[in-house]
């Protein structure tokens, strides 16, 4: 083997981004490399269980007095918005929140890597960061949301949520987003340009890389683009889905031989409790066993039914695998999870891209969109027992699953990222 | 949920546990004889349970008849997972699972009679009754006022893992510092070994079963060692309702190889008579096997927001 390349992993501080990065550095580990993780602040212990170091970014206002109930109040009423409305109430002000961190941990992320001199640094984010173009060494990009984080002419606009026959939608969206970040995005660019950084053309926060940029959309979701990417540059990895510890699913007190159900929307979307608790009076009639992801929420459950099980945390992939169907929130790294074990998707989308998941799933045939709030009970339990009852998706997403364990996406993944590090090297060794 | 009485009972279980436990601390290996009297001295019991525990480990295929009436050890006693109270799903071990399961789960309330238990699994009075008896056992469980009985949902809820960890933080450091502590040298060969074909496996193999037992018995042993009986019965009683209860959370298995890893070392200062070392070595054993994973993450979520389960 090449000599031991040090990679520098720096996922955005949520879940879906941080676990696909494991994933990838599970490989380089495994391929002899030396994978680190750069942690956003508050986002330390998530790479450290899997074994790998992690650097966490100092961030002086981490320490500030918030409003937890507040926090939760106004997020609560964003999520029952359309994605069109909730450009103002949730994207606009979530851009500026990136784009505050960005700005926030420039100084140490450039600190940080002057002492680690990566070969490379994977960037699995949503914005770009100066100190990582400046840090002398080629970064690759991870898309960890839907493909649609990458425009085309072809495809809807990224978080719209609309579909390939609502083109009528299109630039109505795409106007209304302009214009509800262009303040961000104009503070963002001035402080590239502070940091001597080109800014992506608004309103992009984050430009593909000139190295290397992987997709995770795989084929049977993916778009049909005017501009095709340029296969040099865009891999697609078909999916990119870590290892985690085997999972045994507990004892039910009833249904122990019945299809199993995981129903999971994230750390974030547990926060809404009355409405999980409302889906779960809906389970408690059906024969099923559903596995609930009640996250930092699982205290406030009570007179559980006997066919469910509620945790705060599941090795995601593991369940999946063994999973009949999966309720989740669209996000990008559980809908392509779901793909890779063929388990279909009933996805209730809350923001950002799973708006665009939950439609491409409908489209796709490989899943079904429920509106997150507005369905009744019967609605609810007709969708479950049609996906759970449709025997021509499931052969057709297990042939797919087959397909995409054959790419060996996190496998694909770590040798491009080394492809790239060691080209760094002869570059350097050659100037 | 039918629950039927069935004459091997989880006593005999424990007893069948504890052949292959002094198997492995006097260094049997496969083939070799268990004779039934040897044993009988050995656990402090008479022939009778033994020839039933032996009944236990010979239908799980851990022992083999022997030609000559008897039976021999069919596994290596070190590298053997403990053993499941009822596999097949009966009897009053279920029941006691069962309870523990819908405790933890928000099923049932803590406060409960043996009339409504015996409605819930639709089982024998006798049954119920001594599934409560084995949970008091493991202070999971205690007679409340009247008919009540009262499950201690504290010691299995959501907060049960930060809190034990914080216990055990503060007192297994202190128990290897104790100034009586007594190696049990026989126990402390056999884990070691288990703990070697543990640390041999890799994260795609790693069997976690055995490493529940190893991590069991060397925490077990150390709490017995210390020499302190108020403290030794502390611990014991500690581990006894951690083992009891339905695990906490998911570790992957790099974290346990690490677990391993880290047993080992502190086995060694305790064989070498390092006490101070090794106590320093647990505590910071017990402060890496807390998660620091955040509770709530999110794109945009300030980061005081990132709860940290502890």
């Amino acid at each position: 083997m090449a000599s031991a390349k040090t990679i520098a992993l720096f996922p955005e501080a949520s879940y879906g981004a941080a676990l696909n990065c494991v994933g990838i550095a599970q490989e380089l580990r495994r391929m002899g490399h030396r994978p680190v993780f750069v942690c956003h602040p508050g986002f330390g212990g998530v790479f450290s269980e899997y074994g790998f170091p992690e650097y966490p970014l100092a961030d002086a206002e981490a320490g500030r007095p918030t409003d937890w109930n507040d926090f939760i109040e106004r997020h609560q009423d964003a999520f029952r918005q359309s994605p069109l409305d909730q450009i103002e109430s949730y994207v606009e002000p979530t851009w500026e929140a990136i784009v505050d961190t960005a700005m926030r941990v420039e100084e140490p992320l450039r600190q940080l890597l002057a002492r680690l001199k990566p070969d490379a640094v994977v960037l699995d984010n949503v914005v770009m960061f100066p100190a990582v173009a400046n840090a002398g060494a080629p970064w690759v990009r991870v898309v960890s949301c839907a493909e649609t984080e990458i425009p085309d002419a072809d495809v809807p606009p990224y978080l719209s949520g609309c579909g390939m026959d609502e083109r009528e939608c299109w630039p109505a969206f795409a106007a209304r987003y302009e214009k509800a970040v262009a303040p961000a995005h104009r503070r963002f660019a001035a402080f590239l340009a502070e940091c001597g950084v080109k800014a992506p053309a608004a309103p992009n926060f984050l430009d593909p890389s000139p190295w290397l940029n992987l997709l995770l959309a795989p084929e049977i979701i993916r778009h049909a683009r005017r501009r095709p990417l340029d296969p040099e540059k865009f891999v697609f990895l078909d999916g990119c889905v870590r290892s985690e510890a085997p999972y045994t699913p507990p004892r039910f007190a009833s249904h122990n031989d019945a299809p199993l159900v995981l129903t999971s929307f994230g750390s974030l979307g547990a926060m809404d409790v009355e409405m999980t608790k409302r889906m779960i009076a809906v389970f408690a009639r059906l024969p099923c066993r559903f596995l609930v992801n009640a996250g930092h929420w699982r205290e406030d459950y009570r007179e559980v039914p006997d066919n469910v099980f509620i945790d705060s945390w599941f090795p995601q992939p593991s369940v999946v695998e063994q999973a009949d169907l999966f309720i989740h929130h669209g996000g990008n790294n559980s809908f392509c999870e779901a793909l890779y074990y063929g388990v279909p998707s009933l996805i209730m989308p809350y923001c950002w891209d799973g708006h665009d998941n939950a439609v491409r799933a409908d489209e796709t045939g490989v899943g079904r969109r429920l509106d997150r709030y507005g369905w009744s009970e019967a609605e609810l339990e007709g969708a479950i027992r049609a996906l759970l009852g449709d025997v021509a998706m499931r052969q057709r997403l297990k042939a797919n699953a087959e397909k995409m364990r054959k790419a060996a996406g996190v496998t694909r993944a770590a040798e491009e990222i080394v492809k790239v590090a060691a080209g760094a090297l002869s570059a350097v060794r050659a100037s | 949920m039918t629950v039927e009485p069935r004459r091997i009972n989880h006593r005999h279980v424990e007893l069948a546990q504890k052949i292959l436990d002094v198997a492995g601390e006097r260094g049997l290996s496969r083939g070799e004889r268990l004779a039934e009297q040897a044993l009988a001295s050995l656990c402090n019991v008479s022939r009778t349970p033994i020839r039933k525990a032996l009944q236990v480990l010979a239908e799980r295929a851990l022992v083999t008849a022997d030609a000559d009436g008897g039976y021999l050890l069919a596994v290596d006693p070190v590298a053997t997972a403990r053993l499941e109270d009822t596999p097949d799903g009966r009897g009053e071990g279920e029941i006691h699972a069962a309870i523990l399961r819908d405790l933890a789960a928000g099923r049932i309330a803590e406060a409960q009679t043996v009339a409504a238990l015996q409605r819930r699994y639709e089982a024998s009075r006798q049954a119920v009754q001594n599934a409560l008896m084995k949970l008091a056992e493991d202070n999971l469980a205690e007679r409340g006022a009247g008919q009540q009985w009262l499950l201690k949902q504290f010691a299995i809820g959501g907060d049960a893992a930060a809190k034990s960890y914080e216990f055990r933080l503060a007192t297994e450091p202190l128990a290897l510092t104790m100034p009586d502590f007594r190696r049990d040298v026989p126990a402390l060969t056999a884990l070691r070994q288990s703990m070697l074909i543990l640390s041999g496996m890799d994260e795609r193999d790693f069997d976690r079963k055995l490493f529940d037992r190893t991590d069991y018995d060397f925490h077990l042993t150390i709490a017995r060692g210390c020499g302190n009986p108020f403290m030794a019965e502390a611990l014991v009683n500690h581990h006894r309702r951690r083992r009891a209860s339905p695990p906490a959370g998911h570790v992957n298995a790099f974290r346990l190889m690490q677990s391993n890893l880290e047993h080992l070392q502190i086995l060694e200062q305790i064989e070498r008579g390092q006490m101070e070392l090794a106590a320093d070595l647990m505590r910071v054993h017990i402060q890496l096997s807390q998660s620091q994973r955040p509770r709530l993450a999110g794109r945009g979520v300030p980061p005081a927001f990132k709860l940290v389960s502890r």
